[in-house]
């Protein structure tokens, strides 16, 4: 249906997409799986018409049916385009809070596909989902007659159509799952959920009955239980519909559950295509299976660290007791009432020298609070909390916001020091030894002495979280809690950076508390993991222990989701 | 690997710098020679138009405008200068120390700067001029806390904004003291904004200043002052029309001048 010969995409003189063909036949799941900077999301616009007024077409064109919708060296046909947009082709896009307006509510915004674009035929007869499917009905390019799209920005309507379009976005609501469409169509973004708010999306996308819809990461935004049911919608939506597929993910074991074939993307090419069984059983190329490798799965035997080969070593590093977290709401102006809420009730564990201890849970089930109140940067707690180093450090999640932008990397490396210097100072260092030891650090974190003048703005995300790691490590604290390290990274440099930080771990004798939602980061990292759901520590085990034997419910869970 | 890049020179920032260029240029010069003396009279020369020997013409005393202008710059720009100092050193000051530590002191301090806003900017500085006596110094001082507040919002927004971002918990974790995040961590970042604020802050100085002495109570006679100027040519405008012009215009030029090289120094960072 769809077919994409030798397409090339520039932005000025960078090439975002070089020569890349691709077919999408009617009703088929095709996966387009790549790094950030591959050139997959750039693929898609482009195919949608929505790429921004920059970029150019520079080789190849794109075909729906027999009809050429864009061709080198020819200008965006703009009113073609709007023939095809939501009536044939319509896109899910990544972050649902910012793709929906946060100021209306969001019935009248599906309702707004209706009424921009003429009610499809079917809808009058029938319900969708169990409607007519056949491609030829289910999509009308011809409609946008004069005539039609008058009529599709008309304001007034009859009582009756008014009716008949707000029963088709109650029922396309409930065929995407959402329970309670009456409820959902009065809300307004903010008071749904992530999943709730990419199902209103996905309802937005298929209400037209588009044979294709594009979908750019929809799951990455959101928890891992949220996302399955985001994936196994798709897979029925496909399934009942027979819309074609363009997914788009950087995930590639996202892409072998849903897929039929799936095309892995790198530098802006097609490096190499296949149904997902051939892909993963027999890699043609170099590239695709080190992708493959570096998806942390528990298939994979897990690399060993410190205490376990070692004397085990029961000496804790920090010890918790009977902790109770809270976190105050409302601003902190002079009246206003303060709401105190308890973000993490009970917590006890100790974290022993040498050892990764795994923290797992959903987002907002209090990972995080509880290691800020560990390191003192929540004060609102109760219970105990018993440090056995000194100044243990943080690596954040966001590479881009944890190191100082107005520094050289340098500066970031000694700035430890200096601080440690005032505080001790029989610690205090010369600036030519500090010079030395970042120096020294930069080896350590697997870069070279050339990084000591940059600016993080000039590093690559996975290059700024060596910093971090070695920001955090150059003083040597005993403890090190990771939160989320390598969540907003690539997975091969994901992996690059989890191998960094057991080697460093080993070498150096640390103790980490790694926080991740994604148990399969978890598995690979940690001696001992916890599980944590709504503030409440559910079970703590030796990892091998946990995932053969999951005691709770909600363990269980977790790992069969993932 | 990216290259750190050059000044990337836009439009903007070409017209601001000639015109601020030439306007700085003319102020410094004045300070050494200027072409008349600014004090001296001549009755022959009443009103003459501009010509080569008196290229702005001259005023109803029979001095060189031009001449004039030239200490008005220097004069005005002098007291922006000091003006956009003091307010913009307090602002950082307070700004800082309220926004990053927030509590009860900042709410004091921001309904107090919401107290000064409340009041017309110039009618303020009058009342401070009226109470501590006119002159160059209490000029600055008048104009200085009328300009403060903005100061002390944009810093104190750009604290609250900053003193949660990862990179200051990590430091405070590694035990870097108050006062050094405060300055060294945290200044550092906000400078973009505060750059564009601080030359807004200097326009309207400018043109406060010129509003002061236009009003009689800011720079005092013999003394030259781009406002005393205008106000003085209002009385001739039909028969001098260039007694008026020239001041006016000047004023114009500052403050565009100005304005277009903050635009340019906005534009630099994108």
């Amino acid at each position: 249906m769809i077919t994409i010969e030798d397409l090339s995409v520039n932005f000025g003189r960078t090439e975002a997409v070089r020569h890349v063909s691709l077919e999408i036949p009617d009703g088929q799941i095709l996966g387009v799986v790549g790094e950030s900077g591959s050139g997959k999301s750039v693929t898609a616009l482009t195919l949608m018409g929505l790429v921004s007024e920059e970029a150019t077409v520079t080789s190849g064109r794109i075909l729906y049916d027999d009809v050429v919708l864009q061709e080198a060296g020819k200008p965006r046909d703009k009113a073609l385009y709007r023939r095809y947009q939501g009536d044939c082709m319509s896109m899910v896009f990544q972050e649902p809070m910012t793709s929906l307006n946060p100021t209306q509510r969001v019935g009248r915004q599906v309702e707004e596909m209706l009424r921009l674009h003429s009610m499809p035929a079917y809808s009058r007869e029938s319900v969708p989902g169990t409607g007519p499917t056949a491609q030829g009905e289910a999509c009308f390019p011809d409609h946008s007659t004069e005539a039609a799209r008058e009529g599709g920005l008309r304001f007034c309507r009859s009582k009756q159509e008014r009716q008949a379009m707000k029963q088709l976005v109650l029922e396309t609501f409930a065929a995407v799952g959402l329970r309670e469409p009456e409820r959902v169509y009065g809300c307004y973004p903010h008071q749904l959920s992530g999943g709730m708010r990419q199902r209103v999306m996905i309802a937005m996308a298929i209400i037209l009955h588009p044979r294709l819809i594009v979908a750019d990461e929809p799951t990455t935004a959101l928890d891992v239980t949220v996302q399955n049911q985001i994936m196994d919608l798709l897979r029925e939506i496909n399934g009942k519909r027979h819309n074609a597929i363009l997914f788009i993910t950087h995930d590639l074991n996202l892409a072998k559950r849903i897929c039929h074939r799936i095309a892995v993307m790198k530098d802006g090419r097609v490096v190499e295509t296949g149904t997902p069984e051939e892909i993963f059983e027999r890699p043609k190329e170099e590239y695709t299976r080190n992708l493959i490798e570096a998806v942390p799965s528990r298939m994979k035997p897990r690399g060993r660290s410190g205490w376990e080969g070692s004397i085990p070593c029961p000496e804790p590093v920090v010890s918790v007791k009977g902790l109770q977290v809270y976190y105050r709401e409302g601003g902190n102006s002079l009246f206003s009432q303060r709401k105190k809420n308890q973000v993490v009730r009970d917590a006890e564990f100790e974290i022993r020298k040498g050892e990764i201890l795994g923290l797992v849970g959903e987002s907002g089930c209090g990972k995080t609070s509880l290691s800020k109140a560990i390191l003192g940067m929540n004060r609102d707690i109760a219970g105990e909390i018993v440090h056995y180093s000194t100044r243990p450090q943080m690596i954040f999640q966001d590479p881009y916001s944890s190191l100082n932008p107005s520094k050289t990397v340098g500066w970031l490396l000694e700035e430890p020091l200096r601080a440690r210097g005032k505080l001790e100072p029989d610690k205090a260092m010369s600036a030519a030894d500090m010079r030395a030891a970042a120096m020294e650090m930069l080896g350590t974190v697997g870069l070279t002495e050339a990084y000591y003048d940059r600016r993080p703005f000039q590093l690559s995300g996975g290059q700024r979280q060596r910093i971090s790691i070695g920001q955090a490590l150059i003083t040597r604290p005993g403890l090190v809690i990771a939160d989320e390290p390598v969540s907003a990274l690539d997975v091969t440099i994901q992996a690059q950076i989890m191998e960094l930080m057991r080697r460093l771990q080993e070498e150096l004798q640390l103790s980490y508390l790694f926080i991740s939602h994604d148990i399969n980061v978890i598995y690979q990292m940690s001696d001992r993991i916890m599980v944590m759901k709504e503030g409440k520590i559910l079970e703590i085990g030796e990892t091998e222990e946990v995932f053969a034997h999951p005691r709770e419910a909600y363990t269980k869970q977790l790992l069969r989701e993932s | 690997m990216k290259k750190r890049s050059g000044i990337k020179w836009n439009k903007y920032l070409i017209a601001g710098l000639c015109m601020t260029g030439l306007v700085v240029f003319l102020a410094l010069l004045g300070v050494f020679w200027t072409p008349y003396s600014t004090t001296s009279m001549s009755a022959s020369q009443r009103f003459a138009a501009p010509s080569l020997q008196h290229l702005f013409g001259t005023d109803n005393f029979g001095r060189d405008i031009f001449s004039r202008v030239m200490k008005g710059i220097g004069a005005t720009i002098w007291i922006s200068t000091l003006v956009v100092a003091l307010s913009g050193g307090v602002g950082i000051l307070v700004g800082a120390l309220t926004g990053y530590f927030g509590g009860i002191v900042d709410e004091v301090v921001m309904r107090f700067t919401d107290a000064i806003n409340g009041f017309p900017s110039i009618l303020l500085a009058l009342v401070v001029i009226s109470v501590l006596g006119t002159g160059q110094r209490n000029l600055v001082i008048s104009l200085g806390i009328v300009f403060m507040p903005s100061f002390i919002r944009i810093v104190r927004s750009e604290f609250i904004r900053l003193r949660d971002a990862d990179y200051i918990s990590r430091a405070r974790l590694m035990g870097v003291g108050r006062g050094r995040i405060l300055f060294i961590h945290i200044l550092p970042n906000i400078f973009s904004t505060f750059w564009v604020s601080v030359m807004i802050g200097f326009n309207n100085a400018i043109l406060a200043e010129s509003g002061m002495s236009y009003l009689g109570i800011g720079v005092q006679p013999p003394q030259a002052s781009l406002g005393k100027m205008l106000s003085d040519a209002q009385g001739y405008l039909t028969t001098a029309p260039w007694y008026a012009l020239a001041p006016g215009l000047t004023i114009v030029w500052i403050v565009l001048g100005f304005s277009l090289l903050s635009e340019g120094i906005q534009r630099l960072g994108k």
